[in-house]
């Protein structure tokens, strides 16, 4: 019984496979006399009213690869956290502690270096910069104050509800655009006029997401670099 | 004015290129650790700031946001420095003391007593 089973989804599986790839055109010129270049370049500006092409190219050209690349990046956090939850700590990380320079410095550097890094991700689009970016600038100003203060909590609650709420903002929209009747990651929203902040149809919305995902990764992965004694107690 | 503001600008940016030389000379010839946060600090801060602020005034539409770059730099780049130079005095790194051996001797005794209290 199971293995009849198992041959039915195979049969399934593989009729689809043949179907999808009958389906391309191989060895064939589909850009109709266009290079790939041109193709983007011209798509971008015209089609989505994204300036910077860069991220359009990203975020909605190959944005099925960026899924992948953020869903790498969580792997590899999830992965450090069960590795250094096992190992030992030898002595203390933090030998002592930081003076009161440090400290003042790094309370009055936290706030404008999280609104830089959120200025990179929600400008995205219209000039050099993004998700990826914005997130490690965020992750940078938790490593200072992680290293000012001795004490310094994240909750890893909040950072595991942001980090997936955007993953599922990302995936979702992805979807949304398989539910209207388009691709995976296909544009639904308006496009607005180019150089506009509100512009690009959904390539802000999933570079927010990525910028609050990967900030928050990261955020986790030096939190736990920082702070393996606590996982040695519990 | 757009003249003046341009030479004006030149006239930084050399400062500014001047201090970044003598500041990567002064990390290459200094001693020792503290010697060489003290070259490297003190150029790069001003040296960064004169940079950034010529390149403000050539370009007057970027003139704000250097600013900010320049406030950017005189705040953390003292206290990196500062955390630098402490967390090198506090894992023992001794200073260069070549033919002063009496000043290595006093450097001893307030490493001790910083060490009792």
């Amino acid at each position: 019984m199971k293995k009849v089973i198992v041959l039915i989804l195979l049969a399934v599986v593989a009729y689809y496979l043949v179907d999808v790839f009958s389906q391309i055109k191989f060895g064939e010129n589909r850009f109709q006399g266009e290079n790939v270049r041109d193709f983007y370049l011209d798509k971008s500006k015209n089609d989505l009213h994204v300036s910077n092409s860069v991220t359009s190219i990203v975020v909605n050209f190959r944005g099925f690869d960026t899924l992948g690349e953020v869903t790498v990046l969580f792997l590899a956090a999830t992965a450090l956290g069960s590795v250094l939850y096992r190992r030992k700590a030898h002595g203390e990380a933090v030998l002592f502690n930081a003076s009161t320079i440090v400290r003042s410095g790094a309370h009055l550097l936290f706030a404008p270096i999280l609104l830089l890094g959120a200025y990179v991700f929600i400008h995205g689009h219209l000039s050099p910069g993004g998700g990826f970016q914005g997130g490690t600038i965020i992750a940078t100003g938790f490593l200072l104050m992680l290293l000012a203060y001795h004490d310094y909590k994240v909750s890893h609650g909040v950072l595991t509800w942001v980090e997936s709420l955007a993953g599922l903002t990302f995936a979702s929209l992805g979807l949304t655009g398989l539910i209207l009747g388009k691709t995976f990651l296909e544009n639904f929203l308006p496009i607005g006029t180019i150089n506009d902040l509100f512009s690009g149809g959904i390539i802000p919305i999933i570079y927010i997401a990525v910028g609050f995902k990967v900030g928050a990764e990261l955020t986790g992965v030096l939190y736990t670099m920082l702070n393996e004694k606590e996982y040695k107690k519990s | 004015m757009n003249q003046i503001l341009e030479i004006l600008g030149l006239i930084l940016i050399i400062i500014g290129s001047i201090f970044l030389f003598l500041g990567a000379l002064g990390i290459y010839r200094m001693p020792d650790v503290y010697n060489r946060l003290q070259a490297g600090t003190k150029a790069t801060t001003l040296g960064g700031m004169s940079l950034i602020i010529g390149v403000g005034l050539i370009q007057p539409d970027w003139f704000w946001k250097s600013l900010i770059l320049v406030i950017f730099i005189a705040l953390s780049n003292p206290i990196s420095s500062h955390a630098l130079a402490r967390s090198a005095y506090k894992s023992k790194i001794k200073p260069f003391f070549k033919g002063k051996e009496e000043d290595l001797d006093a450097y001893k005794e307030v490493v001790e007593r910083n060490e009792n209290n």
